[in-house]
């Protein structure tokens, strides 16, 4: 069988090496190195993921150097200190806790959620659409039933009600509540173009040659879906910010003495501090601003990154 | 015994209705036929845009649920999912695709689409899977530089024979070839169908040639089966088909070959009227009472058409005359 393509055909196993070599000086180049030149085009993106990456391992790191529940401690003499002071950088809360120690633990639990949240319910819903698209049918059935269900729960009550009834819960059991509320939409949004894609013929194509329908979703389909998966996963994540902030922010999120982002936030429901002592509220509100805006203006370059035809960057 | 024998073949798509989607009625884009193909011959199945040539096609590969009918490989029927797998079935009949952009993931590299029915069904070592494809490349005249390439990277006629040599990378005995050529131009259609019969010679493939172009097909084929609203009208050989054409939607699809003879432009536009009316004044005739066609009748040896018996005889002798 092989001689059969070695009749046919001069090239031989001596050509091997070189062939091989000709064709990657040729070769196109990979997906990493498209996105980064892309980043490089556009200065403004740059700078946003240098804000998140730098800012996130500023937090995660910092947080490590700070005692929390010494830092939560009620401190009359520090009783809403002035900002822009030696020991109180960003001032001091009602408590005389120092608003910038909370700012970066509780960046670092609101962010970590956040991630935990993305990961585990985009994870969930790209699997949960990709699988319901493809194999259209009586699966496909089951699963938009499963879905309509758990669109038809009221989100908001139902998390409210599982974290009363949960009696010690942390950051970790909150991400895995949010987490079955929070897969529904990208399995819709990752379902309708599974469905148009699994019409195309490369699809058929695969599977003439053989290939199983595990591959053809997870190699073939998932990667001809990747720049919407990546917005989607970027949108996401900035909303999943907001998920946990709102949630504290009305009292349900995380318990009082682990500060977070939405916790600091409810100090503005205090009319108090929003006109005099607007450093216990203004830090967290402007960093989740600028968060969610480079948040997005990376997931615009990855999404170009993605799409060959929007590229700006000097690919190829 | 043929290779591929195809019998009564149905394929059905049900349309749903109502408010509980129930089943009401069937698109049936396939409607019972029966051919076979023999081992290293070109079989043309040509017809009109939406006559069911595709699903045909994708039948006999693989891809389509099949309502009824059997499509006999090996002595076993291949409809059935696990006769398929026993086989390894796709080894040995792969599908070129009607639309050659399409049918490439647009996210792999060349190397990985030729080599995906090699990894599936040969297990060859890294070197070898590569040899492979670099020897595919070249049988295919592309050079090597190819190899690290995307699809889109390539025009329609280079992308049509990345299409070619996945399909003929496993060494197989059948290929369906879904309107190959249709979507490029004149010159480069030449180019591709030239080298699919080069590729049939030397590697003794069969393939079944799907077409609604009659021009090509007379190119390639030497039995062509005419398809019209999912039945076939007309079985023949090349000769039968294109110098007795008994059917008259055989007949308007030869009309609609274009002349490129300029003098003989006005004749060919008056016989091709002529046919056009009698296809409108006569459809009682050529189809039954519900707009479909006949049963095929045998009026030679090789020459089948699906009329009445008595006018498929009447028509037969008097095309006879003509020829005589
Ligand atoms: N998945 C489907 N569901 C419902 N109807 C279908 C489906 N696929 C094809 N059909 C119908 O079956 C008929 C035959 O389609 P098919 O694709 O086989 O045509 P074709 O002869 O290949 O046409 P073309 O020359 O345009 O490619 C058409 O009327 C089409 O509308
Ligand atoms: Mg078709």
């Amino acid at each position: 069988m092989a001689e059969n393509f070695e009749q046919h055909s001069d090239v031989s196993a001596a050509d091997l090496a070189r062939l091989t070599q000709e064709a990657q000086a040729e070769a196109t180049p990979s997906t990493a190195k498209i996105i980064w030149s892309e980043f490089k085009a556009d200065k403004p993106a740059m700078a946003a993921l240098f804000i998140i990456v730098g800012f996130i391992l500023f937090v995660m790191i910092g947080a490590l150097f700070i005692n929390t529940p010494k830092m939560m401690e009620t401190n009359i003499m520090g009783y809403f200190n002035q900002p822009f002071t030696p020991e109180y950088w960003l001032g001091a809360d009602s408590g005389g806790r120092s608003v910038a120690k909370q700012l970066i633990v509780g960046s670092r639990n609101s962010i970590g959620i956040a991630i935990g949240l993305t990961v585990i319910s985009s994870t969930f819903g790209i699997c949960w659409g990709l699988i319901s698209g493809y194999f259209n049918g009586y699966i496909d059935w089951g699963m938009q039933r499963v879905y309509d269900f758990m669109m038809m729960l009221p989100m908001t009550m139902m998390i409210i009600v599982l974290v009363t009834i949960i009696p010690h819960y942390n950051s970790v059991t909150l991400t895995l509540i949010f987490s079955i509320f929070y897969w529904e939409g990208t399995s819709r949004l990752i379902r309708s173009r599974t469905l148009a894609e699994s019409e195309k013929d490369y699809v058929s194509a695969s599977r003439t040659s053989g290939t199983n329908h595990w591959k053809i979703i997870f190699r073939e389909i998932m990667p001809n879906i990747s720049s919407l998966i990546i917005v989607d996963c970027t949108l996401s994540f900035a909303e999943n910010i907001g998920v946990e902030t709102g949630l504290s922010y009305l009292g349900f999120g995380l318990p009082s003495q682990t500060p977070s982002l939405g916790t600091m936030i409810a100090n503005a429901n205090d009319p108090n501090n929003i006109t005099q002592y607007w450093w216990t509220w203004l830090p967290a509100a402007l960093e989740i601003i600028i968060l969610c805006l480079s948040i997005s203006y990376v997931g615009q370059v990855l999404r170009r990154a993605a799409d060959a035809s929007q590229r700006q960057g000097a690919a190829d | 015994m043929s290779l591929v024998e195809i019998k009564d073949l149905k394929v059905h798509y049900p349309i749903r209705t109502g408010f509980w989607n129930r089943i009401t009625d069937s698109v049936r884009a396939v409607d019972g036929i029966t051919f076979n193909i023999e081992a290293g011959e070109t079989y043309g199945l040509v017809g009109e845009s939406g006559s069911g040539k595709s699903t045909t096609g994708k039948s006999v590969v693989g891809l389509e649920k099949v309502t009824s009918g059997s499509i006999m490989y090996k002595g076993v029927d291949i409809t059935k999912k696990a006769n398929r797998t026993k086989l390894d079935y796709n080894q040995d009949v792969q599908m070129i695709f009607q639309d050659s952009l399409s049918s490439l993931n647009p996210r792999k590299r060349i190397e990985d689409i030729i080599a995906e029915p090699l990894r599936n069904f040969e297990h060859l070592s890294k070197d070898d899977e590569k040899l492979r494809v670099l020897q595919l490349l070249d049988i295919v005249g592309l050079d090597a530089d190819a190899l690290y390439k995307y699809p889109h990277q390539f025009s329609g006629g280079q992308r049509q024979r990345i299409g070619v040599a996945r399909a003929v990378a496993t060494n197989p005995k059948l290929i369906i070839a879904d309107e190959p050529v249709s979507a490029l131009d004149l010159s480069v259609q030449a180019q591709v169908l030239n080298f699919m019969k080069k590729i049939q010679r030397e590697f003794g493939i069969s393939y079944l040639f799907i077409s609604h172009d009659l021009g090509v097909v007379r190119h390639m084929c030497n039995n062509i089966a005419i398809m019209n609203r999912g039945r076939l009208v007309e079985i023949g050989t090349r000769e039968d088909i294109y110098n007795h054409p008994l059917h008259i939607y055989t007949k308007r699809l030869l009309a609609a070959i274009p002349e490129t003879n300029v003098n003989q432009r006005a004749a060919h536009r008056a016989s091709r009227l002529a046919v056009e009316k009698i296809y409108q004044e006569q459809q009682s005739k050529y189809y039954d009472e519900n707009g479909e066609a006949f049963p095929l009748i045998q009026v030679s040896p090789t020459h089948a058409v699906a009329l009445p018996e008595n006018i498929a005889k009447q028509l037969a002798s008097q095309e006879g005359e003509v020829q005589a």
